[in-house]
C-alpha cells in the first residue's frame, strides 16, 4: 500500500518523463525549411516566347510621357560567336525621334566595338556595329547580351510599334558567315 | 615488419611494468571515505533499521570527520556489484572490506540492532578499515525505550566512530530533548528530503535527456557509450549537414531575391540556374538532416527503452509504488499490477 504523497509524486514523475520525452521528440522532429521558388520573371529570357538564337526589344513595352527620353536594349538571346551586325528596326517616326545609339557589351572584347547609325528613311534605323579583334579573338563568344541601346525621344502622344526588319537584319562571324537567328521579338512604346 | 612488432611489445611490457608499480605507490595512500552499510535488524521492521541507519549516516557526516557516502549508492552496490561469495549478513571483516573495496572507500561501518525484550534493543556496530584490512573498533549500546532513545544512542554511535566526545545533551537523554530532536529531524525530512525515484525511472530520465547516461548511470558503460557515441556521431553529421544547408540556403535566397529584382536578361539568365542548383542543395541537406534525425529519433527512442530495461528494479518499489509485473502459479501467467 502507498500514500497518497507517494501517489502523487509517481503522477510527478510520469509528467516529466513526458516532458522530457515531448520535448526531445519535437527536437527531432522540426526540420529546415524547404526552398520554394517560382522563376517567373518577365523580363528572364525563358519566359519570353521567343525560339532561340533570337533578337528582341528590352524592355518589350514602354509607357512614357512627351518629351521623355527612353532607353530600348537590343538584345541577342543565346546567338552564336559573331564579328559584326547589322540591325534595322521601324518606329512611328511620329512619335519617336531617335536621340543617340550605344553599343552594348556583346561586340566589346579587349577594346571597344566600332558603331555606325544611319537612318536611310523616316522610321528606320540602320546600326552597323563591329567586333575590333584584338590578340585573342577575331569574334566574341556569342550569348546573351545586349547588343546596342538605342534612346528615343518621345514627340507626339501616341503609341509606337518596335520592330525588326528581319531581311536587313544580319549577323556575321569572324568568315563573314551569317550567324543564326530564329526568331524576332517585337516592341512597344505607349506614349501618355 | 618484426622489428616494429617487437618494440611495440617491448614498450607495453616496460608500460606495464611501470603501471604496476605506480599502483602499488597509489594504494598506500588512505582517504577518510566512509561507508555505512544498513543495519542489520533483528526483531525490528526493515522501514526502522533503514531509518536508524540513516541517521546513523546523517550524524556521522554532520561531524564532518569522514566523508560520508550517499545512502543511494551504498545501497546500489547489491544491485551492481554481486558478489562472488555471498554472506548471510556483512558483519565479518571479509565481507565489510570486501565490499568496502567494491564501494571504493577507505572505511565501512557494518552493524546490527536486536530487540532484546519488549522495550530493550542492543545495538552493535563495527568500524572496518578497508586499507588496512582490519577492524578499527566495536561498539554496542544498550537501549530500552521508544524510538526517539534509539535515535540518540545512533547519534551517540555516530561521536564514537567519529573520534568526538559524546555531548551532554545526548547522554542526559531527557524527555524534553528527545522531543526536539524528533521535530528536527522530521522538519528536516520534510523540507530537504526527495521522495524516492525509482532506479529505472531514474536511468529513463537520464537516458531521455542525455543518450547512454542512464547506462553509465547504471554501470552499463558499453551500451551507455555506445548509444552517446553513436548519438554525437549522428549529431556531427546532422551539423555538418546543417552547416551546408544553411551555406546553401544563403546562397538561394540572394540569387533568388536578385532574380525576382533583377531586369536584365543576361544577368537573370545566369542567375535562373544558381537558383535551381542551391534551392537542389538545400532540399538535399534537408533530406539528409531528416534521414539524420528518423535514424537519431530511432536509436533515442531505443536508448531510452534500453536504459529502462538495464537499470535493476527497486525492491522497495515491487508491487508498493508503481508497477510490478508478477508471475503468478496458479494461472500460470504473467500479470501486470499498478499499485498508486
Amino acid at each position: 500500500m502507498s500514500t497518497s504523497s507517494n501517489s502523487i509524486s509517481i503522477f510527478s514523475y510520469i509528467r516529466i518523463s513526458i516532458q522530457y520525452i515531448t520535448l526531445s521528440s519535437l527536437i527531432l522532429i522540426l526540420s529546415c525549411e524547404e526552398a520554394e521558388y517560382a522563376l517567373d520573371n518577365p523580363y528572364d529570357p525563358a519566359n519570353i516566347d521567343l525560339d532561340p538564337p533570337a533578337l528582341f526589344f528590352h524592355p518589350p513595352e514602354i509607357n512614357a510621357i512627351m518629351n521623355d527620353t527612353i532607353s530600348v536594349e537590343l538584345y541577342g538571346l543565346e546567338l552564336g560567336p559573331a564579328a559584326a551586325a547589322q540591325l534595322r528596326i521601324r518606329y512611328e517616326y511620329e512619335a519617336l525621334e531617335v536621340d543617340y545609339v550605344e553599343a552594348g557589351p556583346f561586340f566589346a572584347g579587349d577594346n571597344d566595338p566600332i558603331e555606325i547609325v544611319d537612318e536611310p528613311s523616316d522610321g528606320t534605323l540602320d546600326i552597323f556595329i563591329y567586333y575590333l579583334p584584338d590578340m585573342n579573338s577575331d569574334q566574341n563568344e556569342g550569348g546573351t547580351w545586349s547588343i546596342a541601346t538605342v534612346h528615343f525621344i518621345t514627340k507626339q502622344i501616341r503609341g509606337s510599334a518596335l520592330e525588326w526588319v528581319q531581311d536587313s537584319t544580319r549577323l556575321r562571324d569572324e568568315n563573314n558567315l551569317p550567324v543564326n537567328i530564329k526568331d524576332f521579338g517585337d516592341g512597344w512604346v505607349n506614349v501618355e | 615488419m618484426m622489428s616494429v612488432i617487437r618494440g611495440i611489445i617491448t614498450i607495453y611490457l616496460v608500460t606495464f611494468c611501470f603501471a604496476q608499480e605506480a599502483t602499488k605507490n597509489v594504494s598506500f595512500k588512505t582517504g577518510n571515505d566512509l561507508a555505512v552499510l544498513r543495519f542489520e535488524g533483528w526483531a525490528i521492521s526493515d522501514p526502522l533499521t533503514e531509518f536508524l541507519t540513516e541517521e546513523l549516516r546523517e550524524t556521522i557526516r554532520e561531524l564532518d570527520i569522514f566523508q560520508v557516502q550517499d545512502r543511494g549508492i551504498t545501497n546500489e552496490v547489491n544491485i551492481y556489484y554481486p558478489r562472488t561469495k555471498d554472506y548471510w549478513a556483512c558483519w565479518s571483516q571479509e565481507c565489510a572490506v570486501d565490499l568496502g573495496r567494491r564501494l571504493n572507500v577507505n572505511y565501512v561501518i557494518a552493524g546490527n540492532i536486536q530487540k532484546k525484550e519488549d522495550n530493550e534493543f542492543l545495538i552493535n556496530g563495527r568500524l572496518f578499515s578497508v586499507d588496512m584490512e582490519t577492524m578499527i573498533n566495536e561498539f554496542a549500546m544498550n537501549s530500552s525505550g521508544i524510538t526517539d532513545s534509539l535515535l540518540l544512542e545512533m547519534k551517540k554511535m555516530a561521536y564514537n566512530v567519529s573520534g568526538l566526545p559524546v555531548p551532554d545533551t545526548l547522554s542526559v537523554g531527557t524527555d524534553t530533548s528527545q522531543v526536539m530532536t524528533t521535530d528536527n529531524i522530521e522538519r528536516k525530512k520534510d523540507w530537504f528530503k526527495l521522495p524516492p525515484i525509482p532506479t529505472k525511472i531514474k536511468a529513463l530520465l537520464m537516458s531521455t535527456a542525455l543518450p547512454g547516461s542512464g547506462q553509465i548511470w547504471v554501470h552499463r558503460k558499453y551500451p551507455g557509450y555506445g548509444f552517446m557515441g553513436t548519438e554525437a556521431t549522428l549529431g556531427v553529421a546532422a551539423l555538418i549537414a546543417y552547416y551546408q544547408y544553411n551555406k546553401a540556403w544563403g546562397g538561394f535566397e540572394k540569387n533568388y531575391n536578385a532574380y525576382q529584382n533583377g531586369s536584365d536578361p543576361h544577368t537573370l539568365i545566369e542567375l535562373r540556374p544558381r537558383v535551381i542548383e542551391y534551392a537542389s542543395d538545400t532540399r538535399k541537406y534537408n533530406a539528409f538532416m531528416k534521414n539524420i534525425r528518423s535514424v537519431a529519433s530511432s536509436i533515442w527512442i531505443v536508448n531510452m527503452v534500453h536504459a529502462y530495461l538495464v537499470a535493476p528494479s527497486d525492491d522497495f518499489f515491487d508491487g508498493e509504488y508503481f508497477f510490478d509485473l508478477e508471475y503468478k502459479p496458479d494461472v500460470n501467467q504473467f500479470q501486470f499490477n499498478i499499485n498508486f
